[in-house]
């Protein structure tokens, strides 16, 4: 498990309560309906994914909070904390659940949840809007590195237009909008 | 002679084209014939995924239907495009009704996800279809038992029931160049890579957090087989040095420039020189 700073207070034992009339008792539904929501229900919060996950110390809302809060219907937490962007997708938790909760899984069915909302962090959207414009995620820009190594120039065989089409029918020319 | 198709991606090419050659000879060495899949899309992985899952379905089920057209496996160097291309088979192999979708979109250009070319890690391929046995008969300069750590990278090794990969085949190839493996607490901890974008820190935290776990434990030498985590180990050192006022010294090798150069390559072949720290110490563990 990573470092953490020195703690500045006690640990927080006491929780604000949970105001019932906020929560969305569709949400859980909605995501087991997602591709990897099916084992949801069977978390049984033993927050054994919370002890697996490296960097959950640092975390507000833990792993094994987030499954429960997806299953109270606290949709609109959820959906926009910073938790489910920070997650490594290391998948430490997910195979580790008695349950078989796919939680990494989860994860990013969220995200995509919230990107929909346009909930999405600013470094993650530009990443969409390289991927809408150039069609890839690195380009080459020291070709003489490939050269000497006997390789060709270019990315070999690589179709930028590929994804810019794919992308242009999908979430992400809704997320990037007019800015490409 | 077996015949793969070869799924480069975006990122090796572009950060480790040393990497890339190395793979190239080694493949060569065990007449493995590898043909650069044409006209693919870069896999956008775990990003993609993470805000387009359509999208990320589409284009990777897009890459398994052209290498469907020749039906033979795809091999790829990247842990992130294994992860998406293994994913996406993953899903389309048990979700009838995403296939449908996904085949009708591919229809348009002629194309159908059929699920006959397997995407595969080029490592495993190298375990399972060459063996150790083949692979031990043709090494000429085996090194001499350093400690090598061994850094798998998060999406080689899970989620497991969609990688099937086992962390032996790994440990197996490092141990048949005659280098030892080296056992650290942090073996299965991420590096750090995929959380770039949104926590810098923390990800330097944790590059350093698997780097102390190796030293500690008396590793030599590191190799990796995904350009992410390679780069997130080899390159952060140089940035420790400034943030943490750390010297690690430990040179990060793609696991196919050590067999390489066990298999009697030399080091240009390999392209020692484009590691960030300093590699060629592990000339001096190579015996003649």
């Amino acid at each position: 498990m990573t470092e953490t700073d020195e703690p500045t207070g006690p640990p927080v034992t006491l929780i604000d309560a949970i105001d019932m009339s906020k929560l969305d008792p569709k949400f859980r539904e909605e995501i087991k309906s997602m591709p990897n929501g099916e084992e949801l229900s069977a978390c049984f919060a033993c927050s054994t994914c919370t002890a697996a996950c490296p960097t959950a110390n640092m975390w507000k809302y833990k792993p094994h909070q987030l499954i429960r809060m997806i299953l109270l219907g606290m949709r609109e937490e959820v959906l926009s904390s910073n938790e489910i962007w920070l997650c490594l997708t290391c998948y430490e938790c997910q195979e580790r659940c008695p349950q078989k909760v796919r939680v990494t899984d989860i994860f990013f069915d969220c995200k995509n949840l919230a990107a929909e909302e346009g909930k999405i962090p600013v470094n993650v959207l530009a990443l969409a809007k390289e991927l809408l414009t150039k069609g890839q995620l690195y380009t080459v820009t020291a070709d003489w590195e490939r050269e000497d190594m006997g390789l060709e120039p270019e990315v070999p065989g690589l179709s930028v237009d590929a994804v810019k089409t794919i992308l242009k029918d999908t979430r992400t020319k809704k997320l990037v909008g007019g800015e490409e | 002679m077996t015949t793969y198709n070869l799924y480069i991606g975006c990122s090796v090419p572009v950060n480790y084209p040393n990497y890339e050659a190395a793979m190239l000879k080694v493949a060569q060495a065990f007449d493995m014939e590898l043909i650069y899949l044409e006209d693919v899309a870069c896999c956008g992985s775990p990003n993609l995924r993470a805000f387009d899952h359509m999208g990320w379905m589409t284009v990777n089920a897009r890459t398994l239907a052209i290498a469907d057209k020749n039906g033979y496996d795809i091999v790829t160097p990247c842990n992130g495009c294994f992860a998406s291309l293994k994913d996406v088979y993953h899903h389309l192999k048990h979700d009838d009704e995403t296939r449908t979708k996904i085949n009708k979109i591919l229809k348009k250009e002629g194309l159908e996800f059929k699920g006959t070319a397997k995407p595969r890690h080029f490592v495993e391929a190298l375990y399972n279809d060459i063996g150790i046995d083949e692979i031990k008969k043709k090494i000429t300069k085996p090194l001499d038992g350093v400690g090598i750590a061994i850094h798998y990278g998060c999406h080689l090794l899970r989620p497991a029931d969609v990688t099937e990969f086992k962390p032996e085949y790994l440990q197996e190839l490092v141990e048949a160049t005659g280098a030892s493996v080296v056992e650290y607490p942090l073996w299965k901890q991420c590096c750090g890579a995929t959380v770039l974008p949104v926590d810098e820190d923390l990800a330097i935290r944790l590059a350093r957090d698997k780097l102390k776990s190796m030293k500690e434990a008396g590793a030599v030498f590191v190799t990796v087989v995904c350009p992410a985590c390679g780069n997130q180990l080899d390159l952060q050192q140089l940035g420790l040095k400034e943030s943490y006022g750390e010297i690690y010294n430990l040179p990060v090798l793609a696991y196919p420039q050590i067999l390489g150069l066990a298999l009697g390559l030399d080091e240009e072949d390999v392209g020692l020189s484009m590691n960030r720290v300093p590699a060629n110490p592990i000339l001096d563990h190579l015996s003649d």
